[in-house]
């Protein structure tokens, strides 16, 4: 480090050029990712008037909730907020069960077609929804799960990703310990339940926050399969009124931060845990 | 490896277990994701204009692409958009990372404060984007009008809106790379660093002959990701443009969904374009992964 030969007679170091340059980037654009999510929070407390007055006043004048409780009071907010929530726990508990079976059986047994299944798992990381919606949809319709909250739990469940990384996982997880739990009588699902899983538990969590993530923001899947308004989700409702010109912006503004708020939360209590999982897995 | 009568030896539930266990997720997956995959080709083949009665017409529905200006506007603004974002996604993730990389105060606050939007619903995100890059009322031109500037109509001349998605979606899913590039960083061998010092190099002959050449097979993961979500990008551009104006920020997906779900429904036509674009992704993503093999190799 450079800095050493500036070091001056206090023994603090005199920040070089470079240091300036990164510190003054850094802050910079930590102030433009930051800078409208607080506008938008603080502004979801303003009055319609306050909002459409220019100059735009920075603060509110006062932290009324009136534009959350008429939100909720003059749509079925609470409906979507419920539907979000039913989706988002359905989908994460399924993902999550269907996901570690399969990396299970993929990481710890030797049985014919393995590799094959595993191979297709891996190609098919590729193949986001966006890219095959259409005959998604189709299936989905035949099986009777559009306009169905089945229909937003159960398609998006079996993620490939899920599978590596929980497989990648349980390799590291010696043999030995399953043989041991063998030979001491142990049925195949309870070694499964009671010795595997619990040693899971980074990679579950990883696992977990995404899906978590995942289904509460997705709005594509969710705006293909809700027809019906009462099926509605809290992003397709958003973006659905965000488009009609009837529904005051105040109240649009009070949904979003409450729709940004739990994963938000979640993110601020577990962020130790996402970062250090991404940057072990490297991928999404 | 255990030898080939011992396979036969195992208890039934030892040789039933493994099915039972890949069976619910491969239910789902081959119903879901792999069926549909291949049925995606299949229903390019038909045509549709209720969304119900099918007839086959071959490969009437590619012709019909290839000549239809709406397919090209979101085939180019497609292209223009995945490849600046792209682009952008790996230089400024890895200059970012760099500077993340370095002991600098606040190191943990500002990976947060980064990786923040990415947690964030892209409805949302493109709704408040939306909101400040309003022509009239948007609070950017209210502080550009403030200090004596022009009031550009960011959302309003076809150019301009398609940078500001394209800032949008890097505001929104830079973190996520910066975080894998950092990773990449972390895997550095230091001693390399130890002996190119002793040898003299500068800190810029360190970054140009050890850390970029190193951070080649992260920097492909980060190409590769951000290709797929460039070409799969709509739901923050929905809420931001709607795809306007007149269509200049409709991207492949978009147009799809409006083929499939609005009327007049074209089931055939639709599931064409999205067979185009899969091809594009996954020839695209073969040719980044045989390159970088290749600059490995050497």
């Amino acid at each position: 480090m450079s800095r050493r030969r500036w070091t001056s007679i206090g023994g603090s170091a005199v920040p070089s050029v470079g240091q300036v340059v990164t510190y003054a980037i850094l802050i910079g654009l930590s102030i433009v990712v930051l800078a409208p999510v607080v506008w938008a929070v603080l502004s979801s407390f303003k009055t319609q008037s306050e909002l459409a007055q220019r100059p735009p006043a920075p603060l509110p004048s006062s932290l009324a909730t009136a534009n959350y409780t008429e939100a909720l009071g003059s749509f079925d907010f609470g409906l979507y907020l419920q539907n979000s929530v039913i989706v988002t726990v359905g989908a994460t508990l399924l993902t999550v069960v269907v996901n570690t079976m399969c990396a299970y059986g993929l990481a710890k047994y030797n049985f014919r077609g393995r590799d094959v299944l595993f191979l297709i798992v891996l190609g098919t990381i590729m193949i986001p929804l966006q890219l095959i919606f259409i005959p998604v949809y189709q299936m989905a319709a035949q099986l009777g799960l559009v306009n169905s909250l089945w229909g937003l739990i159960i398609p998006p469940a079996a993620t490939p990703t899920g599978v590596f990384l929980l497989r990648q996982y349980m390799l590291g997880i010696p043999d030995d310990l399953i043989e041991a739990a063998r030979i001491d009588g142990a049925g195949e699902f309870r070694i499964f339940a009671r010795i595997v899983v619990p040693l899971c538990g980074a990679a579950l969590a990883v696992v977990t926050i995404f899906s978590v993530m995942w289904r509460w923001n997705d709005f594509l899947w969710p705006l293909i399969i809700s027809q019906d308004q009462a099926k509605y989700t809290l992003p397709v409702a958003l973006a659905q009124f965000n488009s009609q010109l009837s529904v005051p912006f105040n109240y649009i503004l009070a949904m979003s931060v409450v729709s940004m708020l739990p994963v938000v939360v979640i993110f601020l209590i577990l962020q130790r845990h996402i970062v250090r999982g991404i940057a072990n897995t490297g991928f999404k | 490896m255990s030898p080939s009568h011992a396979r036969r030896a195992k208890p039934w539930n030892q040789r039933l277990a493994p099915y039972l266990f890949v069976l619910p997720n491969m239910l789902i997956f081959g119903l879901f994701v792999v069926y549909p995959a291949i049925n995606n080709f299949n229903i390019s083949l038909y045509d549709s204009r209720n969304g119900r009665d099918f007839t086959f017409v071959g490969g009437a529905n590619y012709q019909e692409l290839l000549s239809s200006e709406a397919f090209w506007s979101a085939a180019r603004a497609t292209a223009v958009f995945a490849t600046c974002f792209v682009v952008l996604t790996t230089v400024l993730s890895v200059a970012l990372a760099l500077m993340l990389n370095r002991r600098i105060k606040g190191r943990a606050f500002f990976r947060t404060v980064f990786f923040l939007p990415v947690v964030l619903s892209p409805v949302v995100v493109g709704l408040i984007w939306g909101w400040i890059f309003d022509r009239g009322n948007g609070l950017l031109n209210t502080v550009l009008g403030r200090i004596g500037l022009g009031q550009p109509g960011w959302l309003v001349d076809g150019g301009l809106a398609m940078i500001v998605v394209i800032f949008v979606g890097l505001w929104m899913h830079i973190g996520f790379y910066i975080l894998i590039i950092l990773a990449g960083l972390q895997g550095i061998d230091p001693t390399y660093y130890e002996a190119a010092r002793m040898d003299g190099a500068t800190n810029w002959q360190q970054l140009r002959k050890i850390t970029l050449p190193l951070l080649r097979p992260t920097t492909m993961v980060v190409i590769i990701l951000s290709l797929i979500a460039g070409f799969q990008a709509f739901d923050y551009i929905w809420t931001l443009t709607g795809g306007g104006p007149i269509g200049a920020t409709t991207l492949m997906v978009q147009y799809i969904y409006e083929n499939a779900f609005e009327s007049p429904i074209r089931y055939g036509l639709a599931a064409a374009a999205s067979v185009v674009l899969f091809i594009t992704v996954f020839a695209l993503t073969l040719l980044n992964f045989l390159y970088g093999r290749r600059k490995e190799a050497t």
